[in-house]
């Protein structure tokens, strides 16, 4: 995995525990793989509030019909770089 | 970070996927400005919220109406006031498209025909005498006609202080048409004499309808802890009250700070134009609020707040799994 690649992932951790409040969590501990909905409890709701964060941090806007596949942190760090490799 | 599956054993763990991913958007709609019933309490024409618009009678704009709900992305159309079932064009509108759920008062049966799976909630307000009082007849004898035995229909027994010690009777008559039962309160505006909880009655009654779902856990359709909740007010140590309301019109919803709600929730006018502030009438005070829908959904919007420990979270999935239930996300 690239440096980039990692510090992306560690950056939306930090995002996700920011906005969830999340406890006992750093953004190094997070487990990237660690599913989002089954195990972390978020819903649609949280979803939209870190996308909004997501599109200020990254400049893309995350399309409300992806919600369902972004499940962990290491998949929405390839999506944000997809999007980010179309807008170049 | 406490994990959903470090709580929860493999049992309670495979009940929570089952309902984890179902997303629902629901958003509420009058389908009428009428009914065929004038009862007691009845927050919809005790607010005057009939006369707030005028009901839209061309059937070709409700489509339209329900397109454009769905862009907004509503997956659960809840139809409620005045009556639906006076007009069933405007109810088909949303059941060709849409999950509907429509609450009713059950006098006029909906056609199986026409809607053969659309959840028919049917109002109960008590045993005979209380049904004469609030709403001038005894509903349950017509309405237990039309519905018995019906796979999609359930009945929403509104339970009054009045009712403190008869409700296994309501409960067994239910019972005997084989039909199931969703039970919640009825916080009366209007002053009528014996219908506003006090305190020990809220604790009574709480007791009644625990010992109801341990008794008749197939017909019985709720939960303990929503059973606490909707009688204290309370859910995890914060009280409800218009800063806590999940069901609030996302059009009216200027709280700051935001706190977790439906998302993108309307309750519709049936002029399609107007909208209404909550699920309830904006008369009604909220910290004394007792509907039904607005305490489950807190609940059920406050997943996180529920993963702390096992009983909690246990809970929460209990009160989703219920509200799946009433509106057929997940079987009986």
């Amino acid at each position: 995995m690239t440096t980039d690649a990692t510090q992306t992932i560690t950056r939306i951790a930090e995002i996700i525990i920011n906005e969830l409040k999340l406890e006992d969590v750093t953004p190094e501990t997070f487990e990237p793989d660690l599913d989002l909905v089954d195990e972390v409890g978020i819903d649609s709701m949280d979803l939209a509030t870190i996308a909004l964060v997501l599109r200020d941090e990254y400049g893309i806007r995350i399309d409300e019909d992806d919600y369902p596949k972004l499940t962990t942190v290491r998949i929405i760090a390839e999506y944000i770089n997809a999007k980010r490799e179309e807008k170049e | 970070m406490k994990t959903v599956s470090s709580l929860l054993d493999a049992h309670w763990y495979e009940r929570y996927k089952k309902i984890s991913r179902l997303n629902i958007r629901s958003s509420i709609y009058d389908v009428t400005d009428r009914c065929n019933l004038r009862c007691k309490g009845c927050f919809f024409f005790s607010s005057g919220e009939h006369e707030r618009a005028a009901e839209e009678k061309d059937v070709n704009k409700w489509h339209s109406f329900v397109e454009k709900e769905m862009d907004r992305g509503v997956n659960l159309a809840i139809l409620i006031g005045g009556e639906p079932t006076l007009c069933m064009d405007r109810i088909e509108a949303f059941y060709k498209r849409l999950p509907t759920f429509c609450a009713t008062n059950g006098l006029i049966k909906v056609d199986r025909d026409r809607f053969p799976d659309m959840m028919v909630g049917l109002s109960l307000w008590g045993d005979a005498e209380d049904e004469t009082i609030l709403r001038g007849q005894d509903t349950f004898k017509v309405t237990s006609a039309n519905y018995e035995g019906d796979p999609h229909a359930y009945y929403l027994y509104t339970i009054t202080p009045k009712q403190l010690g008869k409700t296994e009777k309501i409960i067994q008559k239910i019972e005997n048409v084989g039909l199931k039962v969703h039970m919640q309160l009825l916080s009366n505006d209007e002053d009528v004499n014996g219908f506003s909880w006090q305190e020990d009655e809220l604790v009574a009654i709480r007791e009644e309808m625990d010992g109801m779902l341990d008794a008749y856990p197939d017909t019985v359709i709720s939960s303990k802890y929503y059973h606490r909740v909707i009688t204290t007010g309370e859910m995890l140590g914060r009280k409800f009250g218009w800063s806590e309301c999940p069901s609030v019109t996302i059009l009216r919803d200027n709280r700051d700070p935001q706190p977790k709600r439906l998302t993108n929730f309307i309750r519709w006018a049936s002029d399609l134009k107007t909208v209404h502030r909550c699920c309830t009438s904006e008369t009604r005070d909220c910290s004394t609020c007792k509907d039904g829908a607005a305490h489950m959904s807190w609940v059920m919007v406050n997943k996180r707040a529920h993963i702390k420990t096992t009983e909690d979270l246990q809970n929460w999935i209990e009160v989703y799994e219920m509200f799946a239930k009433l509106y057929q996300f997940i079987p009986w």
